[in-house]
């Protein structure tokens, strides 16, 4: 179980997230590899259909990050986020998820070191959650 | 004097609903006998499975049910053995319907024990006296996730003009005009297209239209907020108002329409019993989206509290689909 190393899917929002796990990359914060990030415009885009489409492809754990409420630059999009996240939570731990496989977080662009140890947090969560449900068990996949 | 078809109609694991369907022609009984032999339906002659081998070949079967025990799957191999086409009737066998709720507990177990083999048995207890039941397949599966399926006949129980004008489109394909364009003005555009025009629809065509149950729904839609989620007992939902905008739980938005809107009309919110529609990933997710992004608060706690009220989101969602539509799953 320790040397599973998970894969861990980020939607970060253009404006902070982003532009956070860039600062921490150029300021050189040591993190953990196993973040896979995609950049969207707004954590209210990503619709729960890409949360489920992750996590039916196999990713270990999805994380959408945005603004801190109030900072959002389309004024309300990390609010609808919100919104939805917490039915996406209890449907997704109905279907076999284990909860800390999804989480929705607010990294502003001035914080890398929280980008850093919220990934930190994360993969180290994930990673005594052990291997997507999906993966390990074909039958019940 | 056209050949005369013939039909075979089965049911697997389900609630013979279908069957029913099936013997509401009511009056044209009298025109599917000119047309059509019916040589094998257990739920009326109580024929057992191996009468089928009496049959050289099968023009169309009616499958129902979905595939629950190891005899579903063999009655669904020897059909689609004998079968020239072969009709998913009915959610089960269209998407596995209720039955497939079964494989939520899959999940369940999953954290007992990873040997998912013993999860139940069929046996008969110890000295009691009956037939041995088949065992279960573990899990439930849809028909056309074990065989090739031609056409899904969508809904629970499949509505009763859509089967006729199935059975009808397929018993007389090109043969009798009067009686296609009988089938044409009740089905859906592209096949009724391909009924009149002397062909069968494409392969894997389901028989319902191509939009969501909304455009068909009789309630109007004014304001997209509310309050928190009601469940259909705890509240009268107001007459011509949108049941979703109510707080109903209404899963018409991505469902397939082709029932006209029945249960809306009546007050019930949509249960989609006729799948999602093709442009949707998955029904699950954009109905948390749809409920999600509606609800009148920012408050965290708010949000979580009406999350924790919501019992069995999963089932409720997926009451008919979770064999072949969740991609959590499926």
């Amino acid at each position: 179980m320790n040397d599973f190393e998970p894969t861990i899917l980020a939607f970060l929002c253009n404006w902070c997230s982003y532009v956070a796990a860039d600062a921490a990359g150029v300021s050189r914060l040591q993190q953990r590899p196993n973040v896979r990030i995609i950049r969207v415009f707004c954590s209210g885009m990503v619709d729960p259909g890409y949360v489920v489409k992750a996590f039916s492809l196999g990713a270990d754990g999805v994380l959408v990050a945005g603004c801190h409420p109030g900072d959002c630059h389309y004024i309300s999009g990390n609010i609808k986020a919100l919104r939805r996240s917490f039915l996406l939570k209890k449907f997704l731990t109905e279907l076999g998820q284990e909860e800390g496989r999804f989480r929705l977080e607010w990294i502003a662009a001035s914080e890398p070191q929280r980008y850093v140890k919220v990934i930190d947090q994360m993969v180290d969560e994930v990673r005594q959650l052990g291997p997507n449900p999906r993966n390990r068990s074909p039958l019940s996949a | 004097m056209l050949n005369k078809k013939k039909i075979a109609i089965y049911s697997a694991t389900g609630c013979r609903g279908c069957d029913q369907t099936l013997m509401d022609v009511h009056y044209q009984v009298d025109s599917l006998t000119r047309g059509a032999d019916i040589v094998f339906w257990p739920y009326l002659s109580g024929s057992p499975l191996e009468d089928l081998e009496d049959q050289k070949e099968v023009d169309l079967c009616f499958f129902s049910g979905a595939i629950r025990t190891e005899m579903d799957r063999q009655a669904a191999v020897k059909l689609r053995e004998k079968s020239r086409l072969m009709i998913a009737c009915g959610a089960c066998a269209a998407y596995g319907g209720m039955p497939a709720l079964f494989n939520l507990k899959n999940i369940q177990n999953r954290h007992l024990s990873e040997d998912l083999d013993n999860t139940e048995t069929s046996d008969s207890p110890a000295g009691v006296k009956g037939p041995a039941l088949p065992p279960l397949e573990a899990r439930v599966m849809a028909l056309s996730q074990v065989v090739g399926v031609d056409y899904l006949v969508p809904g629970c129980a499949p509505r009763q003009n859509f089967l006729w004008a199935a059975i009808q489109a397929f018993i007389y394909e090109g043969e009798s005009s009067k009686r296609l364009s009988f089938s044409a003005f009740r089905l859906p555009e592209k096949m009724a297209q391909a009924i009149t025009s002397g062909i069968l629809p494409p392969k894997g065509s389901i028989f319902s239209g191509d939009k969501a149950v909304c455009s068909s729904c009789s309630r109007t839609k004014e304001k997209k907020q509310f309050p928190g989620l009601n469940r259909s007992w705890e509240k009268n939902p107001e007459p011509g108002r949108c049941l979703l905008e109510q707080g109903f739980f209404c899963q018409g938005i991505v469902t397939r329409e082709g029932c006209g809107g029945l249960c809306t009309a009546a007050g019930l919110p949509c249960r989609g019993c006729f799948g999602k529609t093709d442009e949707i990933f998955d029904p699950g997710p954009k109905m948390i989206s749809a409920v999600g992004s509606t609800i009148d608060s920012d408050d965290p706690a708010t949000l979580a509290a009406m999350a924790d009220k919501f019992v069995d989101l999963a089932g409720t969602i997926y009451r008919y689909t979770l064999a072949s539509q969740c991609a959590l799953l499926g």
